[in-house]
C-alpha cells in the first residue's frame, strides 16, 4: 500500500516536472513578419503610388475593391480621410522603410493607430497576395496621384 | 385511442399542411442570370458573377467605361482565364440586359460601327 503510494506521488512529480519544463520551452507566441507577411512583397517593392494600386484594383479584382470601398463608406468621414492619408504616407516611404513597418505591425498591435479606428483600414493594400500580384502587375499604367479612384457610388 | 397518440398525430397533420402551404422558393435574379450564362457556357460562383455584372453596370453609369469596348475588356480581365471573346461580350449583354437594361444601347451603338 505505502508502496503504491510513494510510486503515485513519484509519478505526480515527473508528471508536473514535464509539464512545467514543456511550458517553459515553449515561447512566447511569436508573430514576426515574413517577407509576404502582413504586407505582400509586391507591396512593399512597388515603385506604384496607392492611388495607382488602387485603380488596379479596381479594374483587377472589382469584387475586392467593391467590398472595401462599401465598408470604408461606413466609416466616419475623418475615418475615411485618415485611412487615404494614412496609405498615401505608407506609399511614400523606400521599400526597406516599408518592410521594416511590416514588422512593426506584426509584431506591435498598437503599431498602427488606424487600426484601431477602422481593422481593414488597408485591406485592398495588404491583405491579399493574389488581389497584390494582379494590381502590381498594372499599376504603372494608371496615373499617379489620381484622387478620384477614392470617390465611388456604393448603395 | 389514446390521447398522447392522438395529440401525436394531430402534430403530424399540422406539420404537413404547414409545408403544403409554404409557397416554392422562387428563383431570385442572380440565379437566373446564372442560368443564362450557364447557356453560354460561363461557370463560377453565382455571386461573383452577379457582382460582376453590377459592377459592370456600375461602371458605366459612372463613365469610368466609356463605351461597350471598354466593358468588355473590364468583362476579360476578370472573368476565369480561357473565356472566350464571344462569352464576354455574351456576359456584357446578359449583365446589362438583367442589372441596368438602360445601358443596352451602348452594345447596339458599337454594332453600328
Amino acid at each position: 500500500m505505502l508502496r503504491t503510494v510513494s510510486t503515485l506521488v513519484r509519478t505526480s512529480i515527473a508528471l508536473g516536472a514535464c509539464v512545467v519544463a514543456a511550458v517553459m520551452w515553449c515561447g512566447p507566441a511569436g508573430a514576426d513578419s515574413t517577407d509576404d507577411y502582413p504586407i505582400p512583397k509586391r507591396i512593399w517593392q512597388t515603385s506604384c503610388d496607392a492611388e495607382q494600386v488602387l485603380a488596379a484594383v479596381r479594374d483587377t479584382s472589382p469584387v475586392y475593391y467593391e467590398r472595401y470601398m462599401i465598408d470604408k463608406s461606413n466609416r466616419p468621414a475623418d475615418v475615411q480621410q485618415a485611412a487615404v492619408d494614412r496609405i498615401n504616407w505608407f506609399f511614400s516611404l523606400t521599400p526597406a522603410a516599408r518592410r521594416a513597418y511590416s514588422e512593426e505591425v506584426a509584431t506591435n498591435i498598437y503599431g498602427e493607430p488606424m487600426a484601431q479606428r477602422w481593422g481593414n483600414w488597408a485591406k485592398a493594400f495588404f491583405n491579399n497576395k493574389g488581389v497584390a500580384a494582379r494590381a502590381t502587375d498594372v499599376c504603372l499604367n494608371y496615373p499617379r496621384g489620381d484622387m478620384s479612384v477614392w470617390d465611388w457610388p456604393v448603395r | 385511442m389514446l390521447p398522447q397518440v392522438r395529440g401525436l398525430l394531430w402534430a403530424l397533420v399540422l406539420a404537413v399542411v404547414v409545408l403544403l402551404a409554404a409557397a416554392p422558393a422562387r428563383a431570385d435574379v442572380d440565379s437566373d442570370f446564372a442560368t443564362q450564362l450557364h447557356g453560354y457556357g460561363i461557370y463560377g460562383p453565382r455571386d461573383y458573377n452577379a457582382w460582376l455584372g453590377k459592377i459592370t453596370c456600375k461602371r458605366l453609369a459612372t463613365r469610368l467605361d466609356r463605351n461597350a469596348f471598354d466593358s468588355a475588356k473590364f468583362l476579360s480581365t476578370n472573368l476565369p482565364r480561357g473565356t472566350t471573346t464571344q462569352q464576354a461580350w455574351q456576359f456584357l449583354d446578359a449583365a446589362l440586359a438583367t442589372y441596368c437594361p438602360e445601358q443596352l444601347s451602348v452594345i447596339s451603338a458599337v454594332a453600328t460601327h
